[in-house]
């Protein structure tokens, strides 16, 4: 409940934030992508059913704020969520430098993912014009993610949650 | 329990289960009134309070800081006078401010008068999530009879169509998004196609004929066939037309006319376009 509760905010700050700035900024891919942050964050330290639940969750919610296929969002969420639970269970130590390069690829995967599926393969082939912005936004999230990590584990510290994944 | 097969693997199984829920989502769509739009529109919902906060505070702080900038140098000779000075600044920034609001509600009025039909004005509050889609959130939703098709228009053009309502917040899909899609024609030589959004920015015609006389310059505007934008509104203007390679079609660019970053009022079509008949369509 209390790890339920303290991701529904962070996500709902973090879209709110990535709602309303980008409208503000010429530059909109100077804003990270907190809720793929969030789900490495999820798949990194919290292993269970609800955390993988969580990560779906926030791609749904994702999906009410962004793009027009519902769904998608919800699908590279989880898989980031995934694929970062499976480098925890590998690796012995998960540190912010692990996190930050799986958020990097993560945004990048997740925007690729997202073209994909939406446009269809073929429409992989027009993103060489968007692959610098894409490499902004990746860049600038993984900058942002140990930040955001250390303020999820002073939060879950509050919240008398475990900050690290149980085997660590 | 603990050491069986779906204990060890229940990260896994779940995250597979939500993958295969997500296909299953993508694949038959969320229609209004589906279960699955509930969430979709609580979330749309809780958000709009927030957006529509942070852009308040957001134009009312940049404004603020912008002055600020522009009285670095009366700092220099004078605190007192720089203060009053920022105060009084401030107030014409924010006059200024009212003034360019209501410049842009008059001339949503006058298309409103232009186009004779029925129509909402609205507040834009935010935009897409992720940036990887073109679309914009609006501060009005189904109480203020937005319901999803509905056409978006602003005084430069056309801007996209309603994809979700909540009951006091919508989202728009704007025409240059790659999922975007409108039948057009040029109103110069008449010739038609639907003009469709890239991924990477920028609208192209497409499905016309080679041997059309489509040149740059000419203006695109709306044909009213796709049931959903009225006749004859502007959509840009043909930037390139090319005619090398193979294919039966040409490869037009079109310009959009409304600089969709900077739009903050936009006005929503209620009232469905006059039926045109499949075969004057054809």
């Amino acid at each position: 409940m209390r790890l339920t509760l303290l991701f529904g905010l962070f996500a709902l700050l973090g879209l709110a934030f990535e709602t309303a700035v980008p409208h503000l900024i010429s530059v909109p891919s100077l804003i990270p992508n907190l809720i793929v942050i969030l789900a490495v964050d999820l798949g990194l330290r919290h292993h269970g059913v609800l955390p993988a639940m969580l990560a779906f969750a926030m791609g749904y919610a994702t999906d009410a704020l962004a793009g027009s296929h519902p769904g998608l969002n919800a699908f590279m969420v989880t898989l980031v969520f995934l694929v970062s639970y499976e480098i925890s269970s590998r690796l012995l130590v998960t540190n912010a430098f692990v996190g930050a390069t799986v958020v990097f690829f993560g945004v990048i995967a997740t925007a690729l993912g997202a073209i994909a599926i939406g446009a269809g393969f073929s429409a992989l082939g027009d993103t060489g014009s968007i692959m610098p912005s894409l490499m902004l936004q990746a860049a600038i999230s993984a900058l942002v993610a140990p930040l955001v990590f250390s303020m999820l584990a002073a939060s879950k510290r509050l919240a008398g949650l475990p900050a690290r994944a149980a085997r660590e | 329990m603990r050491g069986g097969f779906l204990w060890r693997n229940r990260v896994l199984l779940t995250s597979g289960a939500l993958l295969i829920l997500s296909l299953h989502l993508i694949s038959t769509g969320v229609h209004p009134g589906d279960l699955a739009a509930r969430p979709e529109s609580a979330f749309l919902e809780i958000i709009r309070p927030i957006d529509a906060a942070f852009t308040h505070f957001s134009s009312g702080a940049s404004s603020i800081v912008n002055d600020y900038l522009d009285l670095l140098h009366v700092r220099e000779e004078n605190a007192h006078l720089r203060i009053e000075l920022a105060r009084v600044t401030s107030d014409r920034a924010r006059l200024a401010e009212l003034e360019a609001e209501n410049r842009h509600l008059g001339e949503l009025l006058e298309l409103k008068d232009v186009l004779g039909l029925s129509t909402v004005a609205a507040n834009v509050i935010g935009s897409d999530a992720t940036g990887l889609s073109h679309t914009l959130i609006l501060a009005s939703g189904e109480s203020n009879g937005l319901r999803p098709g509905m056409a978006v228009l602003s005084n430069q053009g056309v801007v996209g169509k309603i994809i979700a309502v909540s009951p006091h917040a919508s989202r728009v899909l704007l025409i240059d998004d790659h999922n975007s899609a409108l039948d057009g024609f040029d109103q110069r030589s008449r010739a038609r196609g639907i003009v469709a959004g890239l991924v990477d920015d920028g609208l192209i015609l497409k499905y016309t004929d080679r041997s059309q006389d489509i040149r740059a310059g000419d203006t695109i505007v709306t044909s009213g066939l796709d049931g959903i934008f009225p006749r004859g509104l502007l959509v840009g203007t043909i930037k390139s037309v090319h005619r090398e390679g193979p294919g039966l079609f040409l490869n037009v660019s079109i310009a959009p006319a409304v600089e969709f970053r900077g739009l903050e009022q936009v006005l929503i079509v209620t009232q469905p376009p006059p039926h045109i008949d499949d075969q004057v369509k054809g």
